[in-house]
Parts: C-alpha cells; structure tokens; sequence
C-alpha cells in the first residue's frame, strides 16, 4: 500500500502510513477517525453563537500553555511574586507576550463562557436530555471564575492584594459559618503568605485538574447526545 | 488527459503537489512563529554582558565588604573576589580544578574550600590539600576609590 486515504487527507509519505498502520493494527482507530473526525458532519443549522464553546476551550489550552510558561520565572513568596512578574514582564524574552496572552486570556475567556451559557439558556438547550451536561457547564463556570479570582492574587500587587482582602471578607457577611469560611479563605485570619500560596496551589493544582475532568465530561456528553437541533 | 496528469505528477510539477507544498509551508510558518517566543522565553537571559576577556571589569566595594567574598561572572566564568582587608582584595577563578565545583571562601581559615571534594586553595590560586591537580588561576584585583577591579594577571 503506498497511498492512505484519511477522509479528505491524501498521504503519500512511506513513513507516515507505516506508522499509522503501526497504530490501526493495535488499537483499530479507523472507525473511530471516520465517525469522529472525518465523516462527521456538523449540522447545518449550527452559527456563530454555536462556536463560543470550542473557543473557550481553545483559550483555555491556550491558559494552560501560557500558565506553565509563567511558572518557570514566578516566584510564590510575598516578598518576590511582583518583583518576578516585573521580571517576566521586562527582562525575559518576550515575557511581555506570554503574560500578556495569559492576562487577555483570562479576560477574554470569561466573555466567551458567558456568551457560551447564553447562547444554550436562551435557545433552551439544557433541557432534557441535556441536564447532565449543564451541570458540569456550571461547575466549569464555577472553576473559571475561581480561577480569575485566584489568579488575580498572585502577581500580589496593591490591586490583587485588596480585591483578595474584600473577595475573601464577602462571605464574612454570612451568619455563623462566615467567619469560618473567611479564615479558611485565608488561611488565617489575614490576607498574608498562606494565602497567596493556597491561592497558587489552587490556580496550578486544583482547578486546572478540575477543569480538565468536567470539560473531558462535557465534551463526551455532547459525543453521546449530539448537537441539539435548530430553534 | 489521465495520461497528461501522470506525466505531470512524475515531474512533481502538478497543481496538487503545488498546494501541498505550500500547505506544509504555511504549516511550518505558523507553528515555527509560535514555537520561536517560547523557545526565546525558556532560554537564559544574557547575564554575562561586558564582561568577554581582557577588558578591566569592575564591581562596586560595597558589594564586598572586609573579610567576605563574593561571587561574579568574570571572562564569562565564576570567579570569586575576597576582600581580605580595607585595600587588600583578591580575584580567582572559582572553578575547582578537580570537578568544577564552585569554590566557597571560608574566613576562619583565611582559604578557599571546594565543598564536593575538600580541596582547600591559598588566595593565590596554590593548592594547599585535597584532590585538585593544578591551582586556581588567579586575576589581578585592586580596591580603586569605591570600585574594585579586576584585571587579567
């Protein structure tokens, strides 16, 4: 066999059909590559709004890439996080554009997920058989903004600094259990060390594996129902 | 007209060979324009400017204070400054010459220890015990006003 047709894709390259032959012999992944990528076809009804999904998920690749690219150069300590993004920002080759990427990201990012759950509230996609799949949007919903929340701590500049200092003081205002939350916010009864650490466990641990899980859900649930139809 | 296609393609000449060649261009460009930031971004900055062979480098003498050591980037390599009295500094490589480790200076005993293999060196660069074959080389240093300079010996 010296040519291997792959839907629209025509390969010629000895190299490359052997090593593809190499897999299909093992894992049979033929039918899946068929039915999954190259015969799939998109409904015609889909547009514009149908995309911001997919976008969001390409920003958030986009997040994790810049975001390890970050943690090579920062520095979780209050006394060195704002000089090492200072760092980055100045004196690391094109520093400037990876934390640029990873600020307008985030920013951009929230626009998209909420242009995603208007577009599925308001065309009433996440009624039955969908409900499932809505769950798992709100808790990425969920995880995105406490990523925007701990993220925006860690380069521990006067802004970061207050906006944590009233974020975490926010569920204080709850009777009994307030004040609990607030200092396990914190990690004490201050905005201080412990917290910015929590704070970066959280945004490089935490949630990025949470994301990962529920967006992974999220997507096979879309594979097994379909897209949902025209209005 | 099928036969005028596969000369074509035996002269690699045709139009689909054409569009794949500039498919894989575009390709490369694209991924290479990203990949070129990054690759920037992870490697080192320049932290040896002004200071290639020969040339007189010069730090300030608050850096050292008397009877403490400290460690720069000299001719491009680690060479550590002792500054043994007021006027008195010294320059050496801080290379040990038996494994390469970086030399630290201790005070009490008025030498240089190497801390992987014990090798011990006067301030002249002369070793004094341990495993290192050959001494230091040692550069000429001087306090000048509030400067301390180094020069090659």
């Amino acid at each position: 066999m010296n040519e291997l047709k792959l839907g629209p894709i025509l390969i010629r390259n000895r190299f490359l059909i052997s090593m593809y032959n190499f897999v299909e012999n093992r894992l049979g992944i033929r039918e899946i590559l068929d039915l999954e990528v190259f015969y799939k076809l998109a409904p015609s009804h889909l547009g514009i709004f149908s995309c911001f999904g997919g976008i969001t998920f390409f920003i958030f690749t986009l997040q994790v890439i810049t975001g390890i690219l970050l943690l090579i150069y920062y520095v979780p300590t209050t006394a060195q996080a704002y000089d090492s993004v200072i760092h980055i920002t100045n004196n690391v080759s094109f520093g400037w554009l990876i934390r640029g990427l990873h600020h307008w990201g985030a920013n951009i990012m929230i626009i998209t997920v909420f242009i995603h759950m208007g577009k599925i509230y308001f065309h009433g996609i996440y009624k039955n058989p969908r409900e499932l799949n809505w769950v798992t949007g709100i808790i990425l919903l969920v995880c995105t903004l406490s990523f925007s929340f701990t993220g925006y701590l860690l380069p521990w500049t006067q802004l970061s600094y207050w906006a944590t200092v009233v974020g975490t003081e926010i569920p204080s205002a709850m009777p009994v259990i307030g004040e609990h939350i607030k200092i396990f916010l914190r990690g004490g009864t201050d905005v201080s060390q412990v917290t910015l650490t929590r704070f970066f466990a959280v945004h490089i641990m935490v949630l990025p594996a949470a994301v990962v899980i529920f967006i992974g859900l999220h997507i096979l649930m879309i594979r097994r129902q379909g897209i949902s139809g025209p209005l | 007209m099928s036969d005028e296609i596969i000369k074509e393609e035996v002269s690699g000449k045709d139009r689909r060979s054409f569009l794949n060649l500039s498919i894989f261009i575009s390709f490369a460009v694209a991924i290479g324009g990203a990949l070129y930031p990054v690759i920037k971004y992870l490697l080192p900055a320049d932290s040896t400017k002004g200071t290639e062979g020969g040339e007189t480098f010069f730090i300030s003498a608050d850096d050292v204070s008397v009877g403490s050591a400290k460690l720069v980037r000299y001719k491009n390599r680690p060479t550590i400054v002792v500054r043994l009295k007021e006027n008195e500094v010294y320059a050496l490589s801080a290379v040990c010459t038996h494994l390469g480790c970086i030399v630290k200076w201790h005070e009490d005993a008025k030498e240089l220890l190497c801390p992987c293999h014990a090798a011990r060196f006067d301030l002249y660069g002369n070793v004094l015990g341990g495993p290192a074959p050959k001494p230091l080389p040692a550069y000429k240093a001087a306090v000048e006003e509030d400067r301390i300079l180094i020069r090659e010996a």
